[in-house]
């Protein structure tokens, strides 16, 4: 049931915006991104396991028999009656300015309460259908088995509209991003680690066809990766990615080791939501630019191959930098380009952290396991730790191919019922 | 003027510390090469074994480089062994490729370049090519290398021409280049309005003829003009053949004559000192281009120059203080915050 649920969901890619006003509440991202900060800043301190997350999906049929769902239908039902109860009898006592609300309300509540309408008629046909199948006609039995088939799908198909409805979409969904990866504990061997988990990505983008391109990366002796960021672009990335960030941990014999011990190490990635158009702007006089040639004459006096370029962002102190180039004047778009994302994933950042504060929501609800996901080697699985899920052939996973989309696929099925629960239970207390 | 290994290592810069550790186990391939200081212009000889990997190579020119006091020794060795691999640089090098031996052709190749490297040619000049905005250009000595400042004046002129692009009803704008080098002006701005034509001078034969192979390289040979006229000397065929003009732009020569002895010895011995020196003040190519311009210019056409610090301001009182037709209209600064950009408007 669990992987029709899955299907299904995937299959319901578009979600009709019924829910605009609620969808700001719910930003995982931030949270995600929020935490990814705090491990950077623990990066040391945490070697404990937090125990995994006893998760489960739901079916379509357990989501449905939860009161909070149909305790929300009715009050939405209710709610769309009264609209337009009040708008057909022209209440006097209403003024414009309400009046247009209501009407606003009832647009909105309009596709939603429609499905509620289609299941309910559709679930009087098959309590129809079944009161057929108890009479000991033959041929009509025939008939109403195939009718009765033809309604549960419908019904359930209905009711994967209504819960699709009802899921809060983000803000920065359709968004791009920008990939952050650092080495974290475990030094030569975590940058080893850091290496691998950079080129899955690269991988993952490729097999979605996305676009890939590295913006900074400073490598390590023998082929690790200190710190790398690319920019990654195509339909849905941000979506299928955001639930990559936080900190990966590596079991395995490493390479350099020669007694044959297991190490851990782990490394960080970092998520930043890259929308097309980055809506703020930045004042010129708040960034440092600094290049090789600041010092002595410059221009013809001086012949340089140096075209690394740094940014500091002087309000922030957030620093970009990027040196693959060898032009300057592209090393310095690069640069920007990772300082706009780091900026922009700041400022995401602190609105959620008022947003959650002014909600008096417990921060840290998302996002909540400090290890998001272990690669055990000597057991060749994959844990992630946020939903308790193993997966196992680590090399395919390392692929970046359907192993990875398989984990992606059921972390954003999870996200998407915990957002529900969450919006349900908002919704029934208000 | 030399930036040594050491700046790189305090500075933010990283892209030399991973290599600390290799140079620290040098001597351990040290053994595998002839003892340098016997060798001719102190030239490495290749190893005796034969074999070399990638990372061994870059390590061991850089080490070498920095003890023959040349500048850039890692990025040096980095860009020449990259480009011999056939990428721009080593970061593009797959990692697990860092490790391979090169092969006995490939190995040639360096201790070939590498050793040009050492008779203080610039990197640009060793591998023939370098990137100058989104373009990569062939260069050849003597033909001066576009410094990063110009891909800046690039910028300006760019941004101004593409907004009186919006303007549908203007015919094709036409872009004259004084002392075009290897082409980099004209190409990038050809490059990046496909609508633009342009001319472009250079009183180098040498220079002419690079910049209409990068021109042809990049398949822009058929919106650009190439003459082998000096304009100092050339005037009357100038202003016949090149007229009429929306921009005006040059990166002329702009150091002051004494201010050449200082260059580095990579400059001084490489490049041509003609595209350098600007005589006493800097200003003898200036001020001829500013004299021709209202020759030249369309009605409200641009003139963008890229200059010395010192000069914006002499620049602006010799057009208050002779009528030579033009206006000047603002001085921009590069990225280092000098004033290196001056930009003047033809007077109605």
């Amino acid at each position: 049931i669990a992987v029709f649920f899955l299907q299904l969901l995937r299959l319901a890619a578009v979600k009709p915006g019924v829910f605009s006003r609620r969808q700001t509440a719910h930003c995982s991202t931030a949270a995600l991104l929020r935490h990814t900060r705090r491990h950077l800043r623990l990066q040391r301190g945490f070697h404990t396991t937090t125990p995994a997350l006893a998760a489960r999906i739901l079916s379509v049929e357990e989501i449905f028999s939860m009161q909070s769902l149909h305790r929300y239908l009715r009050k939405v039902q209710t709610e769309y009656r009264d609209c337009l109860h009040s708008l057909n009898t022209g209440d006097s006592q209403i003024d414009e300015e309400e009046l247009r609300g209501k009407r606003e309300r009832l647009s909105v509540l309009d596709p939603l309460v429609q499905r509620i309408t289609e299941l309910e008629e559709k679930q009087k046909e098959l309590e129809e259908t079944e009161a057929l199948l108890k009479e000991n006609d033959a041929d009509l039995h025939e008939l109403a088995q195939t009718e009765k088939e033809n309604c549960l799908t419908t019904i359930q198909e209905i009711k994967q509209q209504i819960i699709s409805a009802l899921i809060p979409e983000e803000e920065s969904d359709m968004s791009d991003l920008v990939l952050e990866v650092t080495a974290g504990i475990g030094g030569q061997e975590a940058m080893l680690f850091t290496a691998e988990i950079f080129t899955m990505y690269q991988n993952f983008a490729s097999f979605h066809g996305w676009g890939f391109e590295i913006l900074e990366f400073m490598s390590s002796d023998i082929g690790g990766v200190r710190h790398a960021t690319a920019s990654i672009s195509g339909p849905l990335s941000y979506k299928k990615m955001k639930f990559e960030a936080g900190v990966h941990r590596v079991q395995r014999v490493p390479k350099t080791e020669k007694q044959g011990r297991m190490h851990t190490s782990t490394m960080t990635v970092a998520i930043l939501p890259q929308p097309a158009e980055i809506s703020f702007t930045i004042n010129p006089k708040d960034l440092r630019i600094e290049t090789k040639r600041a010092s002595g004459a410059g221009g013809q006096h001086v012949n340089t191959t140096n075209s690394a370029v740094r940014i500091v962002h002087l309000p922030t102190g957030i620093v970009s930098e990027s040196q693959q180039e060898r032009s300057q004047i592209i090393n310095k778009e690069k640069a920007m380009k990772v300082l706009l994302a780091k900026l922009y994933s700041a400022k995401l950042e602190e609105e959620t952290s008022k947003r959650l504060q002014a909600r008096k929501l417990q921060i840290g609800t998302k996002g909540r396991s400090e290890k998001i996901r272990t690669y055990n080697f000597c057991q060749d699985r994959i844990t992630d730790h946020r939903i308790g899920k193993t997966l196992h052939d680590l090399d395919a996973f390392l692929l970046g191919e359907d192993l990875l989309d398989e984990m992606s696929s059921s972390l954003q099925q999870f996200y998407d019922q915990e957002a529900l629960m969450d919006f349900l239970e908002d919704n029934n207390t208000d | 003027m030399v930036e040594s290994d050491h700046c790189a290592k305090s500075s933010p810069f990283s892209t030399s510390q991973r290599f600390s550790m290799r140079l620290r186990c040098l001597f351990f391939f040290q053994a595998l090469v002839r003892v340098p200081c016997r060798a001719v212009g102190g030239a490495v000889g290749p190893p005796i074994d034969g074999s070399v990997t990638v990372e061994q190579a870059v390590s061991l020119w850089a080490q070498h480089f920095q003890q023959q006091d040349i500048s850039e020794p890692l990025l040096s060795s980095s860009y020449i062994i990259a480009h011999i691999l056939g990428q721009k640089t080593l970061e593009c090098i797959e990692r697990s490729r860092l490790g391979d031996r090169l092969t006995e052709q490939q190995r040639e190749m360096v201790w070939e370049l590498c050793s040009k490297r050492l008779t203080r040619m610039p990197v640009q000049y060793v591998i023939e090519e370098w990137d100058f905005r989104d373009l990569t250009l062939k260069m050849k000595p003597p033909v001066f290398i576009p410094r990063p400042e110009t891909e800046e004046l690039v910028s300006l002129v760019l941004e101004d021409l593409q907004e009186q692009q919006k303007d549908k009803t203007r015919p094709a704008l036409r872009c004259l280049e004084v002392g075009c080098g290897t082409g980099a002006i004209s190409l990038s701005l050809l490059h990046s309005l496909p609508q633009l034509k342009a001319i472009a001078l250079d009183k180098s034969q040498e220079a002419v003829c690079l910049t209409k192979e990068n021109a042809s390289r990049l398949g822009l040979d058929d919106r650009l003009n190439v003459h082998h006229l000096d304009v100092m000397t050339d005037e009357y065929l100038i202003v016949r053949d090149c007229g009429a003009v929306d921009v005006l732009v040059s990166n002329p020569p702009y150091l002051f004559t004494q201010d050449m002895e200082s260059l580095q010895e990579e400059i001084v011995r490489f490049e041509d000192h003609a595209a350098l020196d600007g005589g006493s003040d800097g200003m003898s190519v200036i001020c001829q281009i500013l004299a021709l311009a209202p020759k030249l210019l369309t009605e409200e056409g641009r003139v963008y120059l890229e200059v010395d610090p010192r000069h914006p301001p002499m620049i602006k009182r010799l057009t208050e203080q002779r009528m030579i037709g033009l206006q000047y209209l603002e001085t921009h600064c590069d990225l280092t915050n000098r004033t290196r950009f001056c930009v003047l408007q033809r007077r109605r």
